[in-house]
């Protein structure tokens, strides 16, 4: 039992099958963003340049790594694999192949939103560790970034919580069975998506990583494979917070029951959760598209006046109907 | 030897009272960045993320073209002098002929003035197009930089059509240009105009509208009147402060005295406003470009090409996209020039974008310091260097090297 728990972790529908995902979020977004820009986006490896990202990142594994001079060495080597363990262990958490999540906790809700804090932690740790000029600023405009987005987003979260009674996503998701969420409470998904987008450093909020400004933001300094793990890191957060939007407000795999064989209907729910998530991730890069950047008093004008609000009212609105 | 240089160029900024900086707020943006299409390095000390200070240190694009000039003979150096600007490339060119054309007794015929002015405006349409485009990637919106530069092609292919080339064209010579417009090119120039006229209205109403760019560019980079009459910028950066100086008109050569331009202007001085009097600019030369064609006479293009140009000095400007650009020619009768002086607009600008970072975020620092469409590798005629006149100027690959060591163990790391 416990051999199968382990391989459901590392293999499907646990880690391996979540990297595979942020491979292809990876080449949708530059594919679509490419086609909306009148590009053609990657097409030399694999069919239609689907497998680009497995080999950008096989090629970053073998650059050469450079630990600047400056750098804590420490946090420089060990920080990346950190990095990467926040969605790893956060998507063992996302119920995708039939209802139950690989690991089931009454309080996983928790530590889900304690692994969103300490992928921010581990990046300002990494900028630092790095030592460079431009890593500082980014670093600056993280964390004032960081401080701008939590609070919506931690309310976001907490309102699926709320409506559903449960800390546990697995309930969150059993709790939708007759309406989604998203119905009984839209301005949290909106605020959700939008803190997501800062979160992901995507456009209009790309303000910590932004090439003409700061040069590569607080991943200045890294190069060779910690900088292919945090590529990497950064795609698998996209992917796992698109499944997080899922799970909370869009019923995560639910859909119609067709058959009554239970392997052929958690094959039906995988379809189902494949569809949501991508259509969740295709309108995070939509967005990230059509917009400029904004400045980072601006995005934090922004969080605190119209968002942390709008989700604050959402919140009481469903503690008070409810 | 070049401790001695660093030690002194500080020391002289220091005692000139310019500035007192520390390792810790000084941020080096350049010579090498994403933001910098060329090398240039201007030196930003910040509080935080405001600047307080810019210094620019130019000199690191300078190819010694002007003392290759001396070099070359009178009709070989047009395509050296296209080689200093891609994006204006015509507008060198047209510059160094008219004033080489002027120390003699030639006069241009006048179809070939015509066909100088729509090339001209052309590449005014496409300079302004990529700039544009350009604020779109500063600010980080992609989409914006793709859609214009994807536009910028449609003005691209007429010009190959003219002169052979996109960029650099090689088509002014000395006396007029190297070849006649081809046959029915007017149908497909007026196709291209009326879609880039259409696409100019839609991406006027895009940049007024469009809240994450109008949050980014207006009210910021801001350089209001006065600033603007101390500090001489030349072309739209003048233009957007509300004082109508344009070349073409004040002094109007090639055909511009029959197919007259409307001087764009507008008020505010940021950036938002560069945009729309970009905009303005596009807009109106599609109208020159129109009305030269309807215009346009039929005769000869080009004279016999003199070898040898009489003694005298000439000089002569042309508005370039950018603004006034200026040529100063002296010949002794030989086969090549004695001296050719360029002054670019980029150099005249240069002072008057440093004055529009202060006081702005270091987010901003991308689209202001651009905003004056810089063109460094045109700017860069002279480099500046402390030397010591004994000493020969020549740094070793080792010298260089304990140099930078040296440089990297004094700062910390910094």
């Amino acid at each position: 039992m416990i051999e199968t728990q382990v391989l459901e972790i590392l293999l499907f529908p646990g880690l391996t099958f979540f990297v595979w995902i942020a491979f292809v979020f990876e080449w949708l977004e530059r594919k679509t963003a490419a086609r909306m820009q009148g590009r053609y986006g990657p097409v030399v490896a694999g069919p239609r340049g689907i497998l680009q990202p497995v080999a950008d990142f096989l090629k970053l594994t073998l650059k050469e790594e450079i630990i600047p001079e400056y750098a804590d060495r420490f946090v420089f080597s060990l920080g990346p694999p950190l990095f990467f363990a926040a969605p790893a262990i956060g998507v063992i958490f996302i119920p995708v192949f039939g209802l139950q999540s690989i690991v089931y906790d009454d309080l996983d809700l928790l530590f889900v939103l304690f692994i969103l804090a300490f992928s921010a932690l581990m990046a300002i740790m990494l900028g630092y560790a790095s030592g460079g000029r431009w890593s500082t600023i980014a670093i600056g405009r993280l964390a004032l970034q960081y401080t701008s987005y939590e609070i919506p987003l931690i309310v976001a979260v907490v309102t699926p919580a709320v409506l559903a009674q449960s800390l546990s996503i697995q309930g969150i998701v059993a709790a939708q069975q007759p309406y989604w969420f998203i119905l009984l409470a839209p301005l949290s998904f909106i605020a959700f998506i939008i803190a997501a987008l800062a979160e992901l450093e995507k456009p209009p909020f790309d303000i910590p990583s932004a090439k003409t400004e700061i040069v590569g933001g607080w991943l200045t300094e890294y190069s060779g494979r910690p900088l292919a793990y945090i590529k990497i890191t950064k795609n698998l957060s996209y992917a796992f917070l698109s499944a997080l939007a899922v799970s909370l407000f869009l019923g995560g795999p639910l859909g119609p029951v067709l058959t009554t064989n239970q392997l052929l209907q958690d094959v039906l729910y995988l379809i189902y959760f494949l569809v949501k998530l991508f259509a969740v991730g295709f309108l995070i890069f939509a967005i990230r598209t059509a917009l400029a950047r904004v400045r980072i008093g601006q995005a934090a004008r922004f969080f605190w006046t119209l968002l942390t609000p709008l989700a604050l009212v959402q919140l009481g609105l469903v503690i008070v109907l409810r | 030897m070049v401790d001695k240089l660093e030690s002194e160029s500080s020391r002289k900024e220091a005692s000139a009272g310019l500035i007192q900086y520390s390792p810790e707020n000084l941020v080096p943006f350049g010579p090498i960045h994403p933001a910098l299409k060329e090398p240039e390095y201007f030196k930003l000390v910040l509080e935080g993320e405001r600047i307080i200070e810019v210094i620019p240190r130019i000199g690191y694009a300078h190819r010694g073209i002007e003392r290759a000039a001396q070099e070359r003979p009178w009709l070989q150096n047009i395509f050296l002098f296209e080689r200093i600007c891609g994006i204006c490339s015509f507008a060198h060119s047209l510059a160094y002929t008219q004033t080489v054309e002027s120390l003699t007794e030639f006069e241009v015929p006048r179809r070939a003035r015509y066909i100088r002015t729509i090339i001209a405006e052309l590449e005014r349409i496409h300079s302004h197009l990529l700039w544009l485009g350009l604020v779109g990637y500063w600010t980080g919106f992609d989409t914006l930089f793709m859609w214009i530069w994807r536009d910028r092609e449609h003005v691209l292919d007429p010009v190959e059509a003219i002169t052979g080339n996109r960029v650099h064209k090689s088509y002014a010579t000395l006396t007029g240009v190297r070849r006649d417009l081809p046959e029915n090119i007017g149908t497909s120039i007026s196709k291209e105009i009326e879609y880039i006229e259409d696409r100019v209205k839609f991406y006027k109403e895009l940049v007024s509208t469009e809240e994450t760019l109008v949050s980014r560019t207006k009210g910021v980079g801001r350089v209001n009147r006065n600033t603007a009459r101390k500090l001489c910028p030349v072309g739209p950066l003048l233009r957007c402060t509300g004082i109508a100086r344009d070349i073409r008109v004040e002094d109007p050569y090639a055909a511009y005295d029959e197919v007259q331009p409307d001087v764009q202007t507008s008020n505010d001085g940021d950036i938002a406003s560069l945009m729309a009097l970009r905009l303005d600019e596009i807009s109106d030369s599609c109208r020159i470009v129109t009305e030269a064609m309807e215009k346009i006479p039929s005769g000869p293009v080009k004279l016999t090409i003199p070898r040898l140009i009489p003694a005298g000095e000439g000089m002569g400007h042309v508005e370039a996209p950018r603004g006034e650009l200026f040529y100063y020619v002296k010949s002794a009768g030989h086969k090549t020039p004695e001296r050719v002086k360029i002054r670019t607009p980029t150099l005249a600008n240069v002072l008057t974008a440093m004055e529009m970072l202060k006081g702005q975020t270091l987010a901003d620092v991308p689209v202001v310091l651009t905003g004056m469409d810089p063109c460094f590798g045109c700017m860069d005629r002279i480099a500046v260097f402390e030397v010591d006149k004994q000493k020969q100027w020549t740094i070793g690959g080792d010298e260089l090297r304990q140099y930078g060591i040296n440089w990297y163990k004094k700062e910390g790391g910094r």
